[in-house]
């Protein structure tokens, strides 16, 4: 079956800034393709290339091997919900989506199906600038299927949605996939696609990481291991790490990750540096850590890289180069 | 296109754009009409007593010569500005708002979305300017007939000045959108627009000599058809010549607006 959507060395600059660079990857009909990576890595700019809203500096984002503009009737086959799009505040929902079936070409009597569909039927004939960011979210969506496009794209669909929102959302997308339908759906978070998405494509600093299956990268974090360090002195622990160096991650005030550590190996060390430690855990990776350390461990621009270092023994380096981020959650 | 214009013309009236831009009109096109009764009643020479039609000069004190009749007529001329900024919001609101990815979801190439604003604005240009020569004839008329004017000599003079009009504001409202569509924020368009006619202009036209025949509000007069006291003073273009230089204006704003939109990137 051919590629629904097809990158291909798609790169794209902004002033001196290469937002998108030298990208490539497919999204195929009948499976929920996540497009996943930090905030900043280029998802919304590939986005809004393939889309035509944005020019691409080189290379193609095509749909069926054309362009998003050279397509007669976009609105049918390829539906989009964006970030940093809104509505008329003085326009009622019902009419916002009648501009867009009228302009489209679609029957209009579709908007009173997609506004059922998702579910903002009794609000039809409110005006948008009343409506909650949830609310705003499900219009946009709305528009984005007046057609009943056979290709979905969405980015970070789930901003605004409240839990019951997002497990609509989820069923939704797989549903969509189900009728044989292709989507791209953009996130930050891996562990909110886990259950959506068959595929992934994972970038960062709009380069891309890998594009696998979700089976298969399920199973590289079966393998991984990590070690989770609680201490009052991680100020002194974390530049003897950086000394190593090893790769790690503060996860909280006082904690952090270090990725393929053993306690065997930490244990003699933090005896050796008189580090007081309050929880010491030797922990399976999970997909979200394997996301962490891919998107991360990539970041080429940091300057402590490890190459040619011996790593010392008991710890296998999880990535090619040490990654902090503080504060962030686990 | 026509489902563009269609498009176009249900987000028009979803919003309070054509709705305030009639209403303003109306309310000038009534000034309007009352300060050209003052004024002709003032300078009609001695009567404007009230009570006489006649002035002591056998001449009627009410608009009667056909180039009082054409000049009642077209007292809501000025409102072209009104069409420009009609035009001038039909794109800007666009970005303003945000709603601009959507539309050119739906219209994703760029030559498309501008031509589609261009000719709806167009529209309402025209509608516009008829609302404003249907108002002229209702409130002109009635006045003129109560001072014992004849409204079938108004009326006569509808195909003089009517199309010329309507040409006028349907040029102004293409204007405005190439104007908003090389300025696409929505404060620095309005405000680039009106200070061009309300300062700049005058400036050029008392600087340069025989700027007002180029400049877009002489073009307007000329095609407007109607004398405003300007025609016979500086030799103005003919309508249609008049009417080609806006178009000239309006488009070359508009392909230059779309030739930059289609490189903008919408993000």
């Amino acid at each position: 079956m051919p590629a629904a959507i097809e990158v291909r060395q798609l790169s794209k600059d902004f002033g001196s800034v290469r937002a998108v660079d030298d990208l490539s990857f497919e999204v195929v009909s009948g499976r929920v393709t996540g497009f996943l990576g930090p905030n900043g890595s280029g998802k919304t700019t590939t986005l809004r290339i393939l889309l035509g809203l944005v020019s691409s500096s080189a290379g193609t984002a095509t749909f069926g091997g054309r362009r998003y503009t050279e397509l007669a009737h976009p609105a049918r086959h390829v539906g989009a919900v964006l970030e940093a799009v809104s509505f008329h505040p003085s326009r009622r929902a019902e009419d916002h989506l009648k501009s867009v079936a009228i302009g489209a070409g679609i029957p209009i009597g579709r908007v009173d199906e997609t506004l059922d569909l998702v579910g903002l039927g009794d609000v039809a004939r409110r005006r948008v600038g009343k409506f909650s960011m949830g609310m705003r979210q499900r219009l946009q969506l709305a528009t984005s299927l007046l057609g009943d496009p056979e290709i979905l794209i969405l980015d970070e669909p789930s901003n605004g949605l409240d839990p019951q929102g997002i497990q609509w959302l989820r069923t939704f997308i797989r549903h969509q996939a189900s009728v044989g339908h292709a989507v791209l759906v953009s996130s930050h978070l891996l562990s909110e696609m886990e259950e959506t998405v068959d595929d992934v494509v994972i970038v960062s600093h709009g380069r891309l990481v890998l594009q696998t299956t979700l089976a298969e990268l399920a199973g590289q974090a079966g393998t991984r291991t990590g070690l989770r360090i609680r201490s009052p002195e991680l100020p002194r622990l974390m530049p003897l790490l950086q000394a190593i160096p090893v790769a790690y991650r503060q996860v909280a005030q006082d904690t952090l990750v270090i990725d393929g550590a053993t306690p065997e190996w930490f244990g003699p060390f933090a005896a050796q540096n008189q580090i007081v430690l309050y929880e010491l855990v030797h922990e399976r990776g999970s997909l979200e850590e394997v996301f962490l350390s891919l998107t991360h461990g990539f970041d080429a621009a940091d300057p402590r890289g490890v190459g040619g270092q011996p790593a010392p023994a008991g710890y296998a380096p999880a990535g090619p180069g040490p990654s902090r981020m503080p504060g962030g959650g686990a | 296109m026509i489902a563009i214009i269609r498009s176009e013309w249900l987000k028009m009236r979803t919003t309070a754009v054509p709705w305030v831009m009639t209403g303003i009109a109306l309310v000038i096109n009534g000034l309007l009409i009352l300060v050209y009764f003052v004024n002709h009643g003032s300078g009609g020479g001695g009567g404007g007593g009230g009570s006489s039609d006649v002035n002591t000069f056998g001449v009627p004190d009410y608009p009667h010569t056909t180039r009082q009749l054409r000049n009642l007529l077209g007292s809501g001329f000025t409102g072209y500005l009104l069409a420009l900024l009609v035009g001038v919001l039909c794109i800007t609101t666009e970005f303003r708002h945000k709603t601009v990815t959507t539309t050119l979801l739906v219209t994703p190439r760029r030559g498309q979305f501008v031509a589609g604003k261009l000719i709806t604005s167009a529209l309402l240009g025209a509608a516009l300017a008829v609302i404003m020569l249907v108002a002229t004839l209702v409130g002109g008329g009635l006045t003129l007939s109560a001072q014992g004017g004849s409204f079938a000599d108004l009326l006569r003079q509808v195909p003089a000045v009517a199309p010329g009009m309507i040409l006028v504001f349907a040029l102004f409202a293409i204007l405005g959108v190439g104007v908003g569509s090389l300025l696409t924020n929505q404060v620095a368009a309005i405000i680039v627009a009106l200070g061009w006619f309300i300062i700049v202009e005058s400036i050029l036209v008392g600087l340069v000599n025989g700027a007002e025949k180029w400049v877009p509000t002489g073009a307007a007069i000329a095609a407007s058809n109607l004398t405003r006291g300007m025609g016979s003073r500086f030799g103005l273009f003919n309508w249609w010549e008049g009417g080609l230089l806006i178009l000239g204006y309006g488009l070359f704003f508009a392909v230059v607006g779309s030739l930059v939109l289609t490189r903008r990137d919408i993000t």
